[in-house]
């Protein structure tokens, strides 16, 4: 069943928050007790719903199931939680930027990654490597395939990336795996991942300049690497859905 | 969602691949910015390059950025 709208009334508008006219100064309002913090709390869980439904809707169409009713319920947990969070995180809004701007992304992010886990909640994520063979040394017709951007840059993957560092770029970036949703299923944090495939781009990159394949190379690149395990490799981890799998055989927080 | 086994990798995955994500930021130190360099996108500058190519190569925190950026760009036109 497909909503036009969330069934409730509209999100909370912006009237009591208008933006560029804060008002009132909400770490005072929140850090004191009494009737004034109870009406600030109250305006702030509004402001958190209104981010996570306004997050929840542009991401509908991930949700199996993304009736008016399912979307309510998964904006309003998600303002929850992030309300926990922006709360243990009070003193350390410094006012570079409106209250509301800090407050919104609090429950946009937790939103969101709660419509990504929820995507992919009953799927098993096959973490695996790349299914494009290195080019045989001594074979010219697939060294002549290598002039290809594409499969040099496989040649260059399994040259100077680490087996996890393969996994973790092809699930990013192949299969497009959320980088929260993988995060969970490896037991790491999204950060590592990122730092991760951070990693992976750079060696990529000083590989395929050293080829000219890229601006910026100047001398062969070392084809030091990495690999420990047969180029080419089709090895995979399939990570069931209800659990983390052993971070340790996926070296998930590898840099 | 797998690419069937020998395939060329797509082309949006190399272009993914070899995108320079220097200088380096990580998805914390993005969230931490992310509304100052929201307002400041609205307000016609962008004078964080870190963040700029953390969203170019972070699709999550790119999709929250833009969010975020609707919402509030929806709250300055009801203002």
């Amino acid at each position: 069943m497909r909503p036009t709208r969330f069934e409730e009334a509209a999100p909370p508008g912006p009237a009591c928050h208008a933006v560029g006219a804060e008002p009132f100064d909400w770490v005072t309002a929140l850090s004191t007790s009494g009737p004034q913090r109870d009406l600030a709390l109250g305006q702030l869980h509004a402001l958190m719903v209104r981010a996570a439904r306004h997050q929840v809707w542009r991401l509908r169409d991930a949700l199996p199931d993304a009736s008016a009713a399912t979307l309510d319920v998964v904006a309003n947990q998600a303002a929850d939680e992030a309300m926990v969070a922006l709360l243990g995180k009070l003193d350390t809004f410094e006012g570079r930027s409106r209250f509301t701007t800090w407050a919104y992304k609090f429950a946009i992010v937790q939103a969101g990654s709660d419509v990504r886990r929820m995507q992919w909640h009953h799927r098993d994520l096959e973490l695996r490597d790349l299914d494009v063979p290195a080019p045989a040394a001594d074979d010219p017709a697939q060294q002549a395939e290598a002039s290809d951007l594409a499969h040099a840059v496989a040649d260059a993957m399994h040259r100077v990336l680490t087996p996890h560092q393969r996994r973790v770029a092809v699930a990013l970036l192949v299969d497009t795996i959320p980088i929260d949703v993988l995060a969970d299923r490896l037991g790491t944090t999204r950060g590592a991942l990122y730092k991760t495939l951070h990693d992976v781009r750079g060696r990529l990159r000083s590989e395929l300049a050293a080829q000219g394949y890229l601006p910026g190379g100047t001398a062969p690149a070392s084809s030091s690497t990495a690999s420990s395990t047969p180029a080419g490799s089709t090895a995979a981890t399939s990570i069931p859905s209800t659990s983390a799998s052993d971070s340790s055989s996926t070296q998930a927080g590898e840099p | 969602m797998n690419t069937s086994a020998h395939q060329p990798i797509p082309p949006r995955a190399v272009e993914a691949l070899l995108l320079d994500t220097t200088p380096f930021l990580s998805c914390e130190e993005c969230f931490e910015r992310l509304d100052t360099h929201v307002e400041a996108l609205l307000a016609g500058s962008d004078t964080d390059p870190a963040m700029s190519r953390h969203l170019a190569g972070c699709a999550a925190c790119a999709e929250e950025a833009a969010a975020l950026r609707q919402l509030v760009e929806e709250d300055t036109q009801g203002a």
